[in-house]
Protein backbone atom coordinates (compact mmCIF):
# COMPACT_ATOMS: atom_id res chain seq x y z
CA UNK A 1 0.00 0.00 0.00
CA UNK A 2 1.46 3.17 -1.01
CA UNK A 3 0.26 4.89 1.78
CA UNK A 4 -0.86 5.14 5.60
CA UNK A 5 -4.93 6.69 4.54
CA UNK A 6 -5.44 4.45 1.73
CA UNK A 7 -4.62 1.42 4.06
CA UNK A 8 -7.34 2.60 6.43
CA UNK A 9 -9.87 3.46 3.57
CA UNK A 10 -9.04 -0.43 2.44
CA UNK A 11 -9.93 -1.39 6.10
CA UNK A 12 -13.23 0.15 6.56
CA UNK A 13 -14.25 -1.27 2.57
CA UNK A 14 -13.44 -4.80 3.81
CA UNK A 15 -14.79 -4.30 7.31
CA UNK A 16 -18.04 -2.96 5.66
CA UNK A 17 -18.53 -6.00 3.46
CA UNK A 18 -17.46 -8.65 5.85
CA UNK A 19 -19.51 -7.63 8.55
CA UNK A 20 -22.98 -7.22 6.29
CA UNK A 21 -21.92 -11.24 5.29
CA UNK A 22 -21.48 -12.17 8.49
CA UNK A 23 -24.66 -10.71 10.28
CA UNK A 24 -26.86 -11.88 6.84
CA UNK A 25 -25.43 -14.89 7.12
CA UNK A 26 -26.14 -15.63 10.65
CA UNK A 27 -29.60 -14.04 10.01
CA UNK A 28 -30.94 -16.36 7.39
CA UNK A 29 -29.08 -19.06 9.01
CA UNK A 30 -32.05 -18.69 11.80
CA UNK A 31 -34.32 -20.06 9.01
CA UNK A 32 -32.08 -23.60 9.02
CA UNK A 33 -34.44 -26.75 9.84
CA UNK A 34 -38.02 -24.11 9.82
CA UNK A 35 -37.77 -23.18 6.52
CA UNK A 36 -41.27 -23.22 4.21
CA UNK A 37 -40.56 -26.38 2.20
CA UNK A 38 -37.40 -29.06 2.45
CA UNK A 39 -35.57 -27.97 -0.92
CA UNK A 40 -36.01 -24.03 0.04
CA UNK A 41 -34.58 -25.12 3.65
CA UNK A 42 -31.35 -26.24 1.72
CA UNK A 43 -30.95 -23.66 -0.60
CA UNK A 44 -31.07 -20.70 1.93
CA UNK A 45 -29.00 -22.32 4.37
CA UNK A 46 -26.59 -23.42 2.02
CA UNK A 47 -26.31 -19.65 0.76
CA UNK A 48 -26.28 -18.58 4.38
CA UNK A 49 -23.26 -20.80 4.69
CA UNK A 50 -21.97 -19.51 1.51
CA UNK A 51 -22.02 -15.80 3.38
CA UNK A 52 -20.17 -17.01 6.04
CA UNK A 53 -17.50 -18.30 4.08
CA UNK A 54 -17.24 -14.75 2.24
CA UNK A 55 -16.97 -12.54 5.23
CA UNK A 56 -14.12 -14.90 6.58
CA UNK A 57 -12.34 -14.78 3.24
CA UNK A 58 -12.77 -11.14 3.65
CA UNK A 59 -11.75 -11.43 7.36
CA UNK A 60 -8.86 -13.27 6.23
CA UNK A 61 -7.71 -10.01 4.07
CA UNK A 62 -8.10 -7.80 7.10
CA UNK A 63 -5.52 -9.97 9.39
CA UNK A 64 -3.13 -10.12 6.28
CA UNK A 65 -3.42 -5.95 6.62
CA UNK A 66 -2.65 -6.72 10.31
CA UNK A 67 -6.44 -7.06 12.08
CA UNK A 68 -6.80 -9.78 14.01
CA UNK A 69 -7.11 -13.39 13.39
CA UNK A 70 -11.25 -13.88 12.05
CA UNK A 71 -12.82 -15.66 14.89
CA UNK A 72 -11.18 -13.24 17.13
CA UNK A 73 -12.82 -9.78 14.58
CA UNK A 74 -16.22 -12.10 14.33
CA UNK A 75 -16.92 -13.68 17.38
CA UNK A 76 -14.94 -10.93 19.95
CA UNK A 77 -16.10 -7.45 19.00
CA UNK A 78 -19.43 -5.78 20.64
CA UNK A 79 -22.09 -4.32 18.38
CA UNK A 80 -20.55 -0.34 17.68
CA UNK A 81 -17.63 -2.09 16.33
CA UNK A 82 -19.44 -3.79 13.70
CA UNK A 83 -19.70 -1.85 9.80
CA UNK A 84 -22.47 -3.96 8.35
CA UNK A 85 -25.48 -1.72 7.59
CA UNK A 86 -28.52 -1.64 9.56
CA UNK A 87 -30.90 -3.52 7.50
CA UNK A 88 -29.05 -6.59 7.75
CA UNK A 89 -29.17 -7.03 11.67
CA UNK A 90 -32.85 -6.52 11.48
CA UNK A 91 -34.81 -9.72 12.82
CA UNK A 92 -35.91 -12.50 9.97
CA UNK A 93 -39.36 -11.25 10.18
CA UNK A 94 -41.78 -13.42 7.85
CA UNK A 95 -40.13 -15.64 5.02
CA UNK A 96 -41.37 -12.44 2.27
CA UNK A 97 -39.04 -10.18 4.93
CA UNK A 98 -35.98 -12.30 4.86
CA UNK A 99 -36.81 -13.10 0.37
CA UNK A 100 -36.92 -8.96 0.15
CA UNK A 101 -33.77 -8.80 2.13
CA UNK A 102 -32.02 -11.34 -0.01
CA UNK A 103 -33.47 -10.10 -3.10
CA UNK A 104 -32.34 -6.47 -2.45
CA UNK A 105 -28.88 -7.49 -0.51
CA UNK A 106 -27.36 -9.66 -2.55
CA UNK A 107 -28.17 -7.60 -5.87
CA UNK A 108 -26.06 -5.39 -4.47
CA UNK A 109 -23.48 -7.67 -3.22
CA UNK A 110 -23.20 -9.29 -6.94
CA UNK A 111 -22.16 -5.63 -8.02
CA UNK A 112 -20.29 -5.05 -5.66
CA UNK A 113 -17.87 -7.95 -6.21
CA UNK A 114 -18.12 -7.13 -10.10
CA UNK A 115 -17.15 -4.04 -9.23
CA UNK A 116 -14.26 -4.96 -7.02
CA UNK A 117 -13.01 -7.53 -9.81
CA UNK A 118 -11.04 -4.57 -11.22
CA UNK A 119 -9.92 -3.47 -7.72
CA UNK A 120 -6.73 -2.11 -7.88
CA UNK A 121 -5.84 -3.50 -4.58
CA UNK A 122 -5.54 -6.89 -6.14
CA UNK A 123 -5.80 -9.72 -3.55
CA UNK A 124 -9.64 -7.74 -3.26
CA UNK A 125 -10.05 -8.23 -7.12
CA UNK A 126 -8.95 -11.92 -6.80
CA UNK A 127 -11.42 -13.01 -4.10
CA UNK A 128 -14.29 -10.51 -6.18
CA UNK A 129 -13.62 -12.51 -9.28
CA UNK A 130 -13.97 -15.83 -7.52
CA UNK A 131 -16.91 -14.97 -5.29
CA UNK A 132 -18.53 -13.45 -8.13
CA UNK A 133 -19.94 -16.74 -9.50
CA UNK A 134 -20.89 -18.00 -6.01
CA UNK A 135 -22.90 -14.79 -5.92
CA UNK A 136 -24.62 -15.37 -9.42
CA UNK A 137 -26.73 -18.35 -8.21
CA UNK A 138 -27.47 -16.43 -5.13
CA UNK A 139 -29.42 -13.55 -7.09
CA UNK A 140 -30.95 -15.92 -9.68
CA UNK A 141 -32.34 -17.28 -6.61
CA UNK A 142 -33.64 -14.66 -5.25
CA UNK A 143 -34.77 -12.81 -8.43
CA UNK A 144 -36.82 -16.19 -9.33
CA UNK A 145 -38.79 -16.11 -5.88
CA UNK A 146 -39.51 -12.12 -6.23
CA UNK A 147 -40.80 -12.60 -9.89
CA UNK A 148 -42.17 -15.83 -8.72
CA UNK A 149 -43.99 -14.71 -5.53
CA UNK A 150 -44.60 -11.28 -6.85
CA UNK A 151 -47.06 -12.51 -9.92
CA UNK A 152 -48.81 -15.21 -8.07
CA UNK A 153 -51.74 -14.46 -5.40
CA UNK A 154 -53.12 -11.38 -3.80
CA UNK A 155 -51.65 -13.03 -0.33
CA UNK A 156 -48.37 -13.34 -2.03
CA UNK A 157 -48.02 -9.55 -3.64
CA UNK A 158 -49.20 -7.35 -0.96
CA UNK A 159 -47.14 -9.44 1.98
CA UNK A 160 -43.79 -9.13 -0.52
CA UNK A 161 -45.27 -5.39 -0.58
CA UNK A 162 -45.92 -4.51 2.81
CA UNK A 163 -41.67 -6.34 3.08
CA UNK A 164 -40.80 -4.15 0.61
CA UNK A 165 -42.12 -0.61 1.88
CA UNK A 166 -40.36 -1.39 5.16
CA UNK A 167 -37.24 -2.74 3.68
CA UNK A 168 -36.53 0.17 1.15
CA UNK A 169 -35.29 3.02 4.03
CA UNK A 170 -32.86 0.32 5.62
CA UNK A 171 -31.50 -0.96 1.91
CA UNK A 172 -30.63 2.65 1.24
CA UNK A 173 -28.48 2.60 4.09
CA UNK A 174 -26.34 -0.77 2.07
CA UNK A 175 -24.74 2.30 0.20
CA UNK A 176 -23.92 4.71 3.41
CA UNK A 177 -20.87 6.95 2.06
CA UNK A 178 -17.58 5.86 3.96
CA UNK A 179 -15.44 8.48 5.30
CA UNK A 180 -13.00 7.58 2.98
CA UNK A 181 -15.24 7.95 -0.44
CA UNK A 182 -12.65 9.97 -2.38
CA UNK A 183 -9.50 7.63 -1.62
CA UNK A 184 -10.91 4.55 -2.57
CA UNK A 185 -12.34 5.99 -6.02
CA UNK A 186 -9.22 7.85 -6.53
CA UNK A 187 -6.35 5.14 -5.92
CA UNK A 188 -9.06 2.88 -8.08
CA UNK A 189 -9.83 0.49 -5.27
CA UNK A 190 -13.47 0.91 -5.42
CA UNK A 191 -15.38 2.56 -8.28
CA UNK A 192 -17.99 4.33 -5.42
CA UNK A 193 -21.15 3.65 -3.16
CA UNK A 194 -23.20 6.37 -5.16
CA UNK A 195 -22.28 4.30 -8.58
CA UNK A 196 -23.02 0.93 -6.71
CA UNK A 197 -27.05 2.68 -5.53
CA UNK A 198 -27.31 3.72 -9.24
CA UNK A 199 -26.31 -0.05 -10.81
CA UNK A 200 -28.31 -1.40 -8.00
CA UNK A 201 -31.41 0.50 -8.33
CA UNK A 202 -31.74 -0.01 -11.93
CA UNK A 203 -31.24 -3.79 -11.50
CA UNK A 204 -33.74 -3.73 -9.02
CA UNK A 205 -36.73 -2.09 -10.63
CA UNK A 206 -35.90 -3.60 -14.06
CA UNK A 207 -36.86 -6.91 -11.93
CA UNK A 208 -39.54 -5.52 -10.14
CA UNK A 209 -41.08 -4.65 -13.25
CA UNK A 210 -41.85 -7.83 -14.19
CA UNK A 211 -43.76 -8.32 -11.02
CA UNK A 212 -46.95 -6.52 -9.10
CA UNK A 213 -44.72 -4.80 -6.51
CA UNK A 214 -43.37 -1.62 -6.96
CA UNK A 215 -41.23 1.12 -5.09
CA UNK A 216 -42.97 3.85 -4.38
CA UNK A 217 -40.41 7.00 -4.81
CA UNK A 218 -38.23 7.11 -2.28
CA UNK A 219 -36.70 9.89 -0.29
CA UNK A 220 -33.04 9.41 0.82
CA UNK A 221 -33.48 11.44 3.55
CA UNK A 222 -34.90 8.42 4.52
CA UNK A 223 -32.48 6.15 4.59
CA UNK A 224 -31.33 3.97 7.50
CA UNK A 225 -27.69 5.21 8.09
CA UNK A 226 -25.42 4.52 10.66
CA UNK A 227 -24.21 1.52 10.86
CA UNK A 228 -21.15 1.98 8.62
CA UNK A 229 -20.30 4.34 11.67
CA UNK A 230 -20.98 1.54 14.36
CA UNK A 231 -24.58 2.89 15.02
CA UNK A 232 -26.91 0.08 15.40
CA UNK A 233 -30.21 -1.12 15.78
CA UNK A 234 -31.31 -2.62 19.26
CA UNK A 235 -31.23 -6.19 17.56
CA UNK A 236 -27.66 -6.45 16.82
CA UNK A 237 -26.51 -7.14 20.09
CA UNK A 238 -28.36 -9.67 21.36
CA UNK A 239 -27.64 -11.44 17.78
CA UNK A 240 -23.72 -10.91 18.48
CA UNK A 241 -24.84 -12.83 21.88
CA UNK A 242 -25.88 -15.88 20.39
CA UNK A 243 -23.48 -15.96 17.61
CA UNK A 244 -20.50 -15.91 20.08
CA UNK A 245 -22.24 -17.82 22.92
CA UNK A 246 -20.40 -20.98 22.37
CA UNK A 247 -16.94 -19.74 21.26
CA UNK A 248 -17.03 -17.49 24.61
CA UNK A 249 -17.39 -20.93 26.95
CA UNK A 250 -13.83 -21.66 25.84
CA UNK A 251 -12.29 -19.35 23.57
CA UNK A 252 -9.36 -21.74 23.42
CA UNK A 253 -11.19 -24.78 22.23
CA UNK A 254 -9.77 -26.60 18.58
CA UNK A 255 -12.90 -26.99 16.17
CA UNK B 1 -44.25 -21.28 22.95
CA UNK B 2 -40.85 -21.80 24.98
CA UNK B 3 -38.35 -23.50 23.27
CA UNK B 4 -34.69 -24.13 24.02
CA UNK B 5 -33.83 -22.90 20.63
CA UNK B 6 -34.08 -19.24 21.02
CA UNK B 7 -35.47 -18.74 16.99
CA UNK B 8 -38.37 -20.49 17.95
CA UNK B 9 -39.18 -18.99 21.26
CA UNK B 10 -39.08 -15.76 18.78
CA UNK B 11 -41.56 -16.75 16.92
CA UNK B 12 -44.26 -16.34 19.38
CA UNK B 13 -46.49 -19.56 18.27
CA UNK B 14 -49.46 -19.49 19.99
CA UNK B 15 -50.35 -22.76 21.21
CA UNK B 16 -53.79 -22.50 21.39
CA UNK B 17 -53.86 -21.62 17.49
CA UNK B 18 -52.22 -25.21 16.79
CA UNK B 19 -55.60 -27.24 14.91
CA UNK B 20 -56.07 -24.04 12.68
CA UNK B 21 -52.36 -24.78 11.04
CA UNK B 22 -53.55 -28.39 10.10
CA UNK B 23 -54.46 -28.61 6.44
CA UNK B 24 -57.01 -30.92 4.95
CA UNK B 25 -55.61 -31.79 1.43
CA UNK B 26 -51.85 -32.95 0.89
CA UNK B 27 -50.28 -29.43 -1.04
CA UNK B 28 -47.16 -31.56 -2.22
CA UNK B 29 -45.68 -29.91 -5.03
CA UNK B 30 -45.10 -31.67 -8.25
CA UNK B 31 -41.80 -33.70 -8.08
CA UNK B 32 -38.78 -32.93 -10.87
CA UNK B 33 -35.87 -35.23 -12.03
CA UNK B 34 -32.43 -33.67 -11.77
CA UNK B 35 -29.26 -34.92 -14.05
CA UNK B 36 -25.81 -33.86 -13.03
CA UNK B 37 -22.64 -33.65 -15.53
CA UNK B 38 -20.09 -35.22 -12.66
CA UNK B 39 -17.13 -33.68 -15.56
CA UNK B 40 -16.41 -32.27 -18.81
CA UNK B 41 -17.55 -34.82 -21.40
CA UNK B 42 -18.90 -36.94 -19.29
CA UNK B 43 -23.11 -38.61 -19.43
CA UNK B 44 -25.64 -36.59 -17.27
CA UNK B 45 -26.18 -38.99 -14.90
CA UNK B 46 -29.83 -39.39 -13.09
CA UNK B 47 -29.51 -37.77 -9.32
CA UNK B 48 -33.08 -37.44 -7.52
CA UNK B 49 -36.22 -35.56 -7.53
CA UNK B 50 -37.22 -32.59 -5.88
CA UNK B 51 -40.29 -30.77 -5.58
CA UNK B 52 -41.11 -27.92 -7.25
CA UNK B 53 -43.27 -25.42 -9.04
CA UNK B 54 -42.19 -24.87 -11.98
CA UNK B 55 -39.29 -25.70 -14.09
CA UNK B 56 -37.29 -22.55 -13.06
CA UNK B 57 -37.58 -23.45 -9.39
CA UNK B 58 -37.08 -26.90 -9.83
CA UNK B 59 -33.60 -25.84 -10.87
CA UNK B 60 -32.79 -23.52 -8.29
CA UNK B 61 -33.83 -26.03 -5.44
CA UNK B 62 -31.81 -29.09 -7.70
CA UNK B 63 -28.68 -26.95 -7.63
CA UNK B 64 -28.53 -27.16 -3.62
CA UNK B 65 -29.87 -30.07 -2.66
CA UNK B 66 -27.85 -32.12 -5.66
CA UNK B 67 -24.55 -30.22 -6.13
CA UNK B 68 -23.94 -28.63 -2.96
CA UNK B 69 -21.08 -30.85 -1.78
CA UNK B 70 -19.66 -32.53 -5.38
CA UNK B 71 -18.26 -30.41 -7.84
CA UNK B 72 -20.03 -31.11 -11.13
CA UNK B 73 -19.93 -28.96 -14.61
CA UNK B 74 -23.91 -29.10 -15.44
CA UNK B 75 -27.02 -30.08 -14.39
CA UNK B 76 -30.43 -30.77 -16.47
CA UNK B 77 -33.99 -30.78 -14.55
CA UNK B 78 -37.10 -32.12 -16.43
CA UNK B 79 -40.31 -32.71 -14.98
CA UNK B 80 -41.10 -36.46 -13.74
CA UNK B 81 -44.20 -36.54 -15.91
CA UNK B 82 -42.72 -36.10 -19.12
CA UNK B 83 -40.52 -38.54 -18.48
CA UNK B 84 -41.84 -42.14 -20.57
CA UNK B 85 -40.56 -45.36 -18.44
CA UNK B 86 -40.37 -48.55 -19.75
CA UNK B 87 -40.96 -51.78 -17.92
CA UNK B 88 -38.12 -52.88 -15.48
CA UNK B 89 -36.30 -56.51 -16.75
CA UNK B 90 -34.74 -58.61 -14.33
CA UNK B 91 -31.09 -59.36 -14.73
CA UNK B 92 -29.67 -59.84 -17.39
CA UNK B 93 -32.53 -59.23 -19.77
CA UNK B 94 -32.10 -56.58 -22.36
CA UNK B 95 -35.45 -54.69 -22.33
CA UNK B 96 -35.14 -53.16 -25.75
CA UNK B 97 -35.50 -57.23 -26.54
CA UNK B 98 -39.61 -56.39 -25.67
CA UNK B 99 -39.57 -52.67 -27.51
CA UNK B 100 -40.69 -53.79 -31.06
CA UNK B 101 -39.91 -50.97 -33.83
CA UNK B 102 -41.75 -48.72 -35.15
CA UNK B 103 -42.85 -46.24 -38.09
CA UNK B 104 -43.32 -42.43 -37.56
CA UNK B 105 -46.92 -41.77 -37.23
CA UNK B 106 -48.01 -38.68 -38.48
CA UNK B 107 -46.62 -36.08 -36.11
CA UNK B 108 -44.15 -33.73 -36.30
CA UNK B 109 -40.36 -35.03 -35.31
CA UNK B 110 -39.22 -33.92 -32.40
CA UNK B 111 -36.11 -34.39 -30.07
CA UNK B 112 -36.12 -36.71 -27.23
CA UNK B 113 -33.28 -37.33 -24.63
CA UNK B 114 -32.80 -41.04 -23.81
CA UNK B 115 -31.48 -42.25 -20.84
CA UNK B 116 -30.34 -45.80 -20.26
CA UNK B 117 -30.05 -48.16 -16.61
CA UNK B 118 -27.67 -50.85 -17.13
CA UNK B 119 -27.83 -51.92 -13.37
CA UNK B 120 -29.97 -52.27 -10.85
CA UNK B 121 -29.03 -49.88 -7.88
CA UNK B 122 -27.46 -47.40 -10.22
CA UNK B 123 -28.79 -44.45 -11.71
CA UNK B 124 -30.09 -43.66 -15.46
CA UNK B 125 -27.92 -42.38 -18.00
CA UNK B 126 -28.10 -39.89 -20.87
CA UNK B 127 -27.02 -42.16 -23.90
CA UNK B 128 -27.91 -39.78 -26.41
CA UNK B 129 -30.98 -38.14 -28.56
CA UNK B 130 -33.72 -39.12 -30.99
CA UNK B 131 -35.82 -37.64 -33.16
CA UNK B 132 -39.29 -39.16 -32.65
CA UNK B 133 -42.85 -38.35 -33.44
CA UNK B 134 -43.92 -39.95 -29.72
CA UNK B 135 -42.84 -41.28 -26.98
CA UNK B 136 -43.08 -44.97 -28.15
CA UNK B 137 -41.64 -43.80 -31.53
CA UNK B 138 -38.61 -42.13 -28.92
CA UNK B 139 -38.31 -45.87 -27.41
CA UNK B 140 -38.07 -47.50 -30.78
CA UNK B 141 -35.73 -44.89 -32.29
CA UNK B 142 -33.94 -45.49 -28.87
CA UNK B 143 -33.50 -48.97 -29.67
CA UNK B 144 -32.43 -48.64 -33.44
CA UNK B 145 -29.48 -45.98 -32.16
CA UNK B 146 -28.30 -47.47 -28.68
CA UNK B 147 -28.94 -51.02 -28.09
CA UNK B 148 -26.24 -53.02 -28.86
CA UNK B 149 -26.75 -56.11 -27.60
CA UNK B 150 -25.35 -55.51 -23.90
CA UNK B 151 -28.63 -55.36 -21.56
CA UNK B 152 -29.98 -52.22 -20.75
CA UNK B 153 -32.69 -53.13 -18.05
CA UNK B 154 -35.11 -49.87 -18.68
CA UNK B 155 -34.96 -46.68 -20.71
CA UNK B 156 -36.10 -43.25 -20.06
CA UNK B 157 -37.65 -41.13 -22.76
CA UNK B 158 -38.42 -37.61 -22.40
CA UNK B 159 -38.45 -34.42 -24.83
CA UNK B 160 -35.70 -32.23 -25.11
CA UNK B 161 -38.17 -29.12 -25.10
CA UNK B 162 -39.14 -29.92 -21.91
CA UNK B 163 -35.45 -30.13 -20.16
CA UNK B 164 -34.36 -26.72 -18.40
CA UNK B 165 -30.58 -27.09 -19.37
CA UNK B 166 -27.41 -25.58 -17.36
CA UNK B 167 -25.67 -22.92 -19.69
CA UNK B 168 -22.31 -22.41 -20.47
CA UNK B 169 -22.39 -19.31 -18.35
CA UNK B 170 -24.15 -21.13 -15.89
CA UNK B 171 -20.74 -23.24 -15.07
CA UNK B 172 -19.37 -20.74 -12.54
CA UNK B 173 -21.71 -21.03 -9.71
CA UNK B 174 -20.20 -24.35 -9.29
CA UNK B 175 -16.69 -22.93 -9.09
CA UNK B 176 -15.77 -22.78 -5.77
CA UNK B 177 -17.34 -25.60 -4.52
CA UNK B 178 -14.28 -28.04 -4.32
CA UNK B 179 -12.89 -25.39 -1.43
CA UNK B 180 -16.04 -25.72 0.66
CA UNK B 181 -14.67 -28.49 2.66
CA UNK B 182 -16.46 -27.62 5.35
CA UNK B 183 -19.62 -29.01 4.34
CA UNK B 184 -17.89 -32.56 4.36
CA UNK B 185 -17.65 -34.32 7.58
CA UNK B 186 -14.04 -35.79 7.18
CA UNK B 187 -12.70 -32.11 6.76
CA UNK B 188 -13.80 -31.64 10.92
CA UNK B 189 -11.59 -34.99 11.50
CA UNK B 190 -13.71 -35.67 14.48
CA UNK B 191 -12.60 -39.59 14.62
CA UNK B 192 -9.06 -38.21 15.60
CA UNK B 193 -10.59 -35.75 17.55
CA UNK B 194 -12.31 -38.09 19.62
CA UNK B 195 -9.32 -40.94 19.79
CA UNK B 196 -6.89 -37.93 20.94
CA UNK B 197 -9.72 -37.16 23.31
CA UNK B 198 -10.02 -40.92 25.05
CA UNK B 199 -5.82 -40.84 24.94
CA UNK B 200 -5.34 -37.77 27.02
CA UNK B 201 -8.66 -38.66 29.19
CA UNK B 202 -6.69 -42.09 30.12
CA UNK B 203 -3.56 -40.79 30.63
CA UNK B 204 -4.90 -37.87 32.48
Amino acid sequence: MDSHLNELALKELLYRIADDLLILGHRNSEWTGIGPLLEEDIAFSSMAQDKIGQSLALYELLHQLGEREPDVVAFMRNADQFHNCQFVELPIGGYEFSLIRHFLYDHSLFLRFQALSNSSYEPLAALSRKLVGELRYHVLHASTFIKQLGTATEESISRLQSSLNEAIPYSLGIFEPSPYEKELIDDGIFSGEQELFHQWWSVVNEILGKTALEISQVDQELAKTGGRLGQHTEHLQPLLDEMSEVIKLDPSAEW
Amino acid sequence: MKSLDPRITRWQVDESNRESLEKEHLDQLVTYEVFLQMKEGKAYEHVGIVHASDLDMAFLFAKEQYSRRYTCTGMWVVATEMVTVTEFTDLEENVYDSISTMAAEGNELQSYEVFHLTKRGKQHKHVGQVKAASPEHAQSEAKKHFDDGRPVLNVWVAPSNEFLFSKEEDKVIWSTLHEKTHRDVISYKAADKIKAFKERSQHG
